[in-house]
């Protein structure tokens, strides 16, 4: 039993049935409902066969707080799989769980440590509390993560139709590998966290700049405060009213964060005075809402820098959806 | 006989303003503020470009005549060279607009060196907090600092709460998650078509209806325990609320639009200064930035207050709500420890988002 990216999971080597069936034998779990397998890139190619499209929603999504099915190259125990021959896969952004999966060097179940039917657990002490004595006793190892933050469990996706079918609903959700839809703030922030996660690499080589656009109350300022968080910057505000704001973060002394917001720009030409091109070098990472008044300044940033372009839309009064292009 | 007070000389470029000022002790002996908000009107906030120009265009003459003000108004006794007299200089090194604060800070080590005086920097918030005990030149007003005080800093850039325990010395209570006060005044001012700065006018229409709660737009953490604001979601509802309107329905609303909107700010506001006189005990209360210009906020402030047994103090003079020099060399006045002198002077540098504690 251990923490992972969402919530408190069950860890069994996904090779072995005998271990398979301790732990259906401990949910409660009824036979024949699947269970998905936490793997590495080297093992999704063995256990999973990944259409051409399919692999391109992959590289967008994974590392990530999704379960994608796909159809099983029966390499683990059966139990895991669904009638229909599919397998669930994770690959989290989590490096407990990434490092065990590289050290274990063969699959790992997935599933959240509840009984069937009961909520999942952040706390272990709520979820020791909750469980039988007879129960207790199946569990080998326990690894106490103290509380974990509150992330839903991961969104499931079923790729192995035509089209893209989504199961359950976690906190990042999408209609295609681009275009996500944010229900709440919260769901904004965590998907600018998701995006960071994967492209943030970038910055120890080259400068990374998220380009927002979007009407006011889109979510742009929440989605660079959950860009904030990835990076450990917690007290982001806009900067509306001053332009920009610089922020420090991580370890090293060049590590910079600027947020700025050109809301109150009118013409291209005001951008330039601002006197953003010298964050223009790597282990800076720029957020500019209002982006598309930057002007002519964008083909600047172009030269040097990785452009994220992050479109974000009303649909309802509480929807949005936010479009990436990078 | 004591010491005289030191004089000092101070500059502020934060924002919109180019403001200097020479003070002794709590007094203002001298001071000059020029306003570019005429500049940035069109534009519907501040520009920096137009803002950097400004400051740089104005700040000279500012300094000029800010000196030959206080060479007036100490008497013949400095001439010819006022200079002379300044004891230090002051100077906004943060928060505020990169651009602007660059300018003043750069006057200010080029006078520093030039007459061979010691700069204190000095956190633009931290001069709303003294914009409180700001004298006159007459020394007026009396009031005594009485510790502890709470600190409601609320402007277009800033909202927050922090303990003021003495001179030099602040807890942090909380502050906006996302927009400030004033930011989502003027935004809203601009949803309206009420050009910027949208308070005043705001505020205006408001009291032409009496401050009616028409629309009961959301309170943001309203039942949160914690001292923290939120702006951003309200601005948000007053978005899609004004978009179902048609033009005539907002011109004909207009008024009860504003006075909903401030309502719901100046609610929120009072709110969270509620909790941290609870959470803190301290029910005195010292109000600083530009909203604090707001009658309707001061009136509801002081309700509060007096539930409390409580004492709450508004800048001194009206403009000293804004941003100006003057709050800034009272400040420095009782931070004088942070001198800088010789070289160090040159590592002086902006700090755009600096914070108070």
């Amino acid at each position: 039993m251990a923490p992972t990216d969402t919530v408190y999971g069950l860890l069994v080597d996904a090779t072995n049935e005998e271990a398979v069936k301790k732990l259906i034998a401990f949910k409660n779990r009824p036979w024949g409902k699947p269970i998905s397998i936490f793997v590495n890139n080297e093992l999704l190619k063995k256990n999973v066969i990944a259409s051409e499209s399919a692999g391109t929603l992959l590289k967008e999504l994974l590392p990530g707080p999704f379960t994608i099915i796909l159809p099983s190259k029966y390499a683990v125990s059966h139990l895991l799989e669904s009638e229909r021959g599919t397998l669930g896969i994770r690959i989290p952004q989590y490096r407990f769980i990434n490092e065990l999966v590289e050290a274990f060097g063969k699959p790992i179940t997935a599933t959240s440590a509840n009984l069937s039917g009961r909520p999942p657990h952040y706390r272990p002490e709520t979820l020791l509390s909750e469980l039988p004595k007879a129960k207790k006793t199946l569990i080998d190892l326990f690894i106490d993560g103290g509380t974990l933050p509150r992330n839903k469990p991961s969104s499931i996706v079923d790729l192995t139709g035509d089209t893209i079918k989504l199961l359950r609903k976690g906190d990042i959700m999408f209609t295609s590998a681009k275009t996500y839809i944010s229900h709440a703030p919260l769901d904004t922030r965590k998907l600018a966290q998701h995006l960071c996660s994967k492209i943030s690499h970038v910055v120890d080589g080259q400068p990374l700049v998220f380009i927002l656009e979007g009407e006011l109350g889109t979510g742009k300022t929440e989605f660079v405060k959950g860009a904030g968080e990835y990076f450990g910057i917690r007290d982001i505000i806009s900067p509306t009213y001053v332009v920009y704001y610089e922020y420090k973060w991580g370890k090293n002394a060049n590590n910079r964060f600027i947020h700025a917001d050109l809301y109150n720009i009118q013409e291209a030409d005001e951008f330039k005075h601002l006197g953003l091109e010298e964050y223009l070098k790597p282990h800076c990472v720029i957020f500019i809402e209002w982006g598309n008044r930057a002007g002519d300044m964008i083909h600047t940033f172009k030269k040097s820098a990785r452009i994220v372009r992050v479109k974000l839309k009303h649909k309802t009064e509480h929807e949005r959806e936010i479009s990436v292009e990078q | 006989m004591t010491k005289p007070e030191p004089y000092i000389f101070s500059i502020d470029t934060s924002a919109d303003e180019t403001s200097a000022a020479v003070t002794q002790g709590r007094k203002i002996l001298s001071y000059l503020n020029y306003t570019q908000i005429q500049s940035h009107k069109e534009w519907g906030g501040i520009v920096p470009s137009i803002a950097k120009r400004a400051h740089e265009e104005r700040i000279d003459w500012v300094i000029e005549e800010t000196l030959r003000k206080f060479q007036n108004t100490v008497g013949t006794g400095l001439k010819p060279v006022p200079t002379k007299y300044i004891d230090y200089i002051a100077v906004t090194y943060g928060p505020g607009l990169a651009v602007a604060l660059e300018v003043g800070i750069r006057k200010a080590k080029e006078l520093a060196k030039k007459y061979n005086k010691p700069i204190i920097p000095i956190n633009h918030l931290e001069g709303h907090i003294y914009s409180s005990f700001v004298q006159n030149s007459k020394g007026n007003p009396k009031r005594d600092f009485e510790f502890p005080y709470v600190g409601l800093l609320v402007s277009g850039g800033h909202t927050e709460l922090v303990l003021f325990e003495n001179h030099g010395s602040f807890t942090f209570l909380g502050e906006t998650l996302d927009d400030a006060a004033g930011e989502a005044i003027d935004k809203a001012a601009r949803l309206m078509g009420l050009g910027y700065p949208g308070g005043p006018v705001m505020e205006r229409l408001a009291h032409e209806v009496d401050n009616i709660d028409l629309y009961k737009f959301p309170r943001p953490l309203h039942a949160s325990k914690k001292i923290e604001f939120s702006f951003s979601g309200l601005k948000t509802a007053f978005l899609y609320f004004t978009q179902k309107l048609t033009s005539e329905e907002k011109i004909k609303n207009i008024r009860e639009l504003a006075s909903s909107f401030q309502e719901a700010v100046t609610d929120s506001l009072t709110n969270k200064t509620e909790l941290a006189i609870k959470i803190t005990g301290v029910s005195h209360l010292i109000v600083g930035g530009g909203v604090s210009a707001n009658k309707h906020l001061r009136s509801k402030l002081r309700t509060l207050v007096k539930k409390y047994n409580g004492s709450v103090h508004f800048p001194t003079y009206t403009y000293l709500t804004g941003d100006n020099a003057a709050m800034v060399g009272v400040a420095a006045f009782y931070n004088q420890k942070r001198a800088v002198t010789g070289d160090k002077r040159d590592l002086i540098e902006r700090i755009p988002r600096l914070r108070l504690v």
